[in-house]
């Protein structure tokens, strides 16, 4: 990046400064409308009142003219790898010819930019007229409480799985929204193959095209990226734990295994029984690991669903009737056996 | 060895009511827990079950549940012991920690119903009742009679 580039962002940080300063003063007097994202400042409250242990899905508004004219759609994702906080699902979508709009915004590979360049942009798209008259977004919060219960569960479902869903929810959404969509971009860190394919089978009418790094290629998948991004980083900034933790700042680093601060998170936040706050990820390895470590331990109750396979009665079995010494061993009833009674002397 | 409970009805009548949780899971340790903010906090209804069903999840497992209440005619205690008996057969005393009529049965990742071994162990209650319950000589009575009717119909 050369300096004037870095010259420019520094301005620009300071006219969005002074903006947020006049809307403070607005947003004193219509008492904090939470249910609506019109700029960055609104985001953390509209987070902040949902509930984080629940999924919650924002659509904006959509453009008139994304009613009419045929639109791309772009997907991507942030926080898959964390073991902290949610993972956000984000689509934006313009119409093929408003590609410009796009490329003022400064739309790029979203992991290139810095968190005030994202910040700016997303700020840009909902109050910017060139912006919110053609580009509209979608994000899905998918909290780490379902990502636990998700990849938990007895036929398990893969964090792969929970992704396309969603994926597949907000393209659905923007359907119904009245989107006209012709043409979706996808980025994808697995095989991009399957994953278009189960698109294509969904959506059969779209021009679905799915790759790796998608957001550095497509700008409305960078656009996408930026909405996920930063929606991400807002989450984690008002978390507010139920579990009544106060942590200074909201510091528990990226959320990566290998991030020092997040590690000393979660080493000093265990609970002996419950493990976690729910902010963290029990399924991910960073999280067993610690646990098995210092909590207590906790069976469940046929983790395993798998059963053994009926191969015929054992020949075997019918000298199992008396022990060694001659004792007749006398079966338990079936009565008691199904309904898991048994004698107790000692207890 | 003997085992005292170590309470009378009076106490019983006065103790305090404890909202209990049957979890799915084996935990290795005893202690306090902070179930009001780790656990009751995240308790949902869960709609798309029917009424009466919710959800919460322990350790990252999903958890649904139900309320149930103690059978008819039973009630709910906990007992403590405070000492560890030195060896099998020394002297037990067990003290009343609290009572309960209901409870929040959990099951991992299945909606409650009556094939869950809970269920299935308290029908016990009903077979005991029916074996021990003293018949008295009228019904007894009857019953031979009713017997007497249905071998004459019977060919």
């Amino acid at each position: 990046m050369s300096d004037n580039e870095d010259m420019e962002i520094k301005q620009e940080n300071e006219t969005i400064e002074d903006i947020d300063e006049k809307e403070d003063k607005l947003e004193e007097e219509d008492i904090t409308e939470t249910n609506k994202i019109t700029s960055l400042k609104t985001l953390g409250p509209f987070i902040a009142s949902k509930e984080n242990s629940k999924n919650t899905v924002y659509l904006s508004d959509v453009p008139a003219v994304c009613k009419d004219k045929p639109c791309m759609l772009g997907v991507d994702e942030a926080g898959r790898g964390p073991v902290l906080g949610p993972m956000v699902y984000g689509i934006a979508y313009c119409p093929l010819e408003s590609k410009k709009a796009l490329e003022d915004l400064g739309c790029a590979d979203s992991k290139q930019l810095t968190e005030e360049k994202r910040d700016i942009i997303f700020n840009d798209i909902n109050t910017k007229d060139y912006a919110t008259s053609c580009i509209g977004w979608a994000v899905e919060i998918i909290s780490p409480n379902t990502i636990s219960t998700s990849m938990y569960r007895r036929s398990k479902c893969s964090l792969n799985e929970v992704s396309m869903d969603s994926a597949m929810g907000l393209i659905q959404q923007a359907i119904d929204a009245g989107v006209n969509i012709s043409e979706v971009y996808v980025d994808t860190v697995g095989p991009p193959e399957k994953y278009q394919e189960k698109l294509l089978k969904r959506f059969p009418t779209f021009k679905i095209t799915v790759a790796k790094k998608a957001d550095s290629t497509y700008p409305i998948v960078s656009a996408a990226s930026i909405c996920a991004k930063v929606t991400r980083d807002h989450a984690l900034k008002v978390w507010n734990f139920p579990e009544g933790l106060v942590i200074k700042d909201n510091a528990f680093g990226s959320g990566y295994p290998g991030d020092p601060v997040t590690k000393r998170f979660l080493a000093e936040h265990i609970d002996v029984v419950f493990g976690f706050p729910r902010l963290v990820r029990f399924s991910w390895s960073t999280a067993e690991n610690a646990l098995a470590d210092k909590a207590f331990d906790m069976e469940f109750d046929e983790p395993d669903t798998e059963k053994p396979k009926y191969a015929g009665t054992k020949l075997t079995k019918f000298f199992k009737g008396t022990t060694k010494s001659g004792e007749v061993i006398r079966e338990e009833c079936r009565f008691f056996k199904q309904r898991h009674l048994a004698n107790v002397i000692d207890f | 060895m003997s085992i005292t409970l170590d309470f009378n009805g009076k106490n019983l009548a006065k103790s305090k009511t404890l909202d209990l949780h049957y979890l799915p899971a084996k935990i290795d340790g005893d202690g306090e827990a902070n179930v009001e903010q780790y656990f009751n906090n995240y308790t949902r209804e869960a709609t798309d079950y029917g009424s009466g069903v919710f959800t919460n999840a322990l350790r990252g497992y999903p958890l649904m549940g139900q309320r149930l209440k103690v059978p008819e005619g039973f009630k709910g205690l906990v007992l403590q012991e405070t000492e560890k008996p030195l060896s099998e057969s020394s002297d037990r005393q067990l003290r009343l920690t609290g009572v309960f009529e209901e409870f929040t049965y959990w099951n991992y990742d299945k909606v409650p119903s009556n094939g869950d071994a809970y269920r299935q162990a308290l029908i016990m209650s009903d077979v005991a009742q029916a074996l021990a319950q003293p018949i008295n000589e009228q019904d007894l009575e009857a019953e031979i009679a009713r017997n007497k009717e249905n071998t004459k119909t019977s060919p």
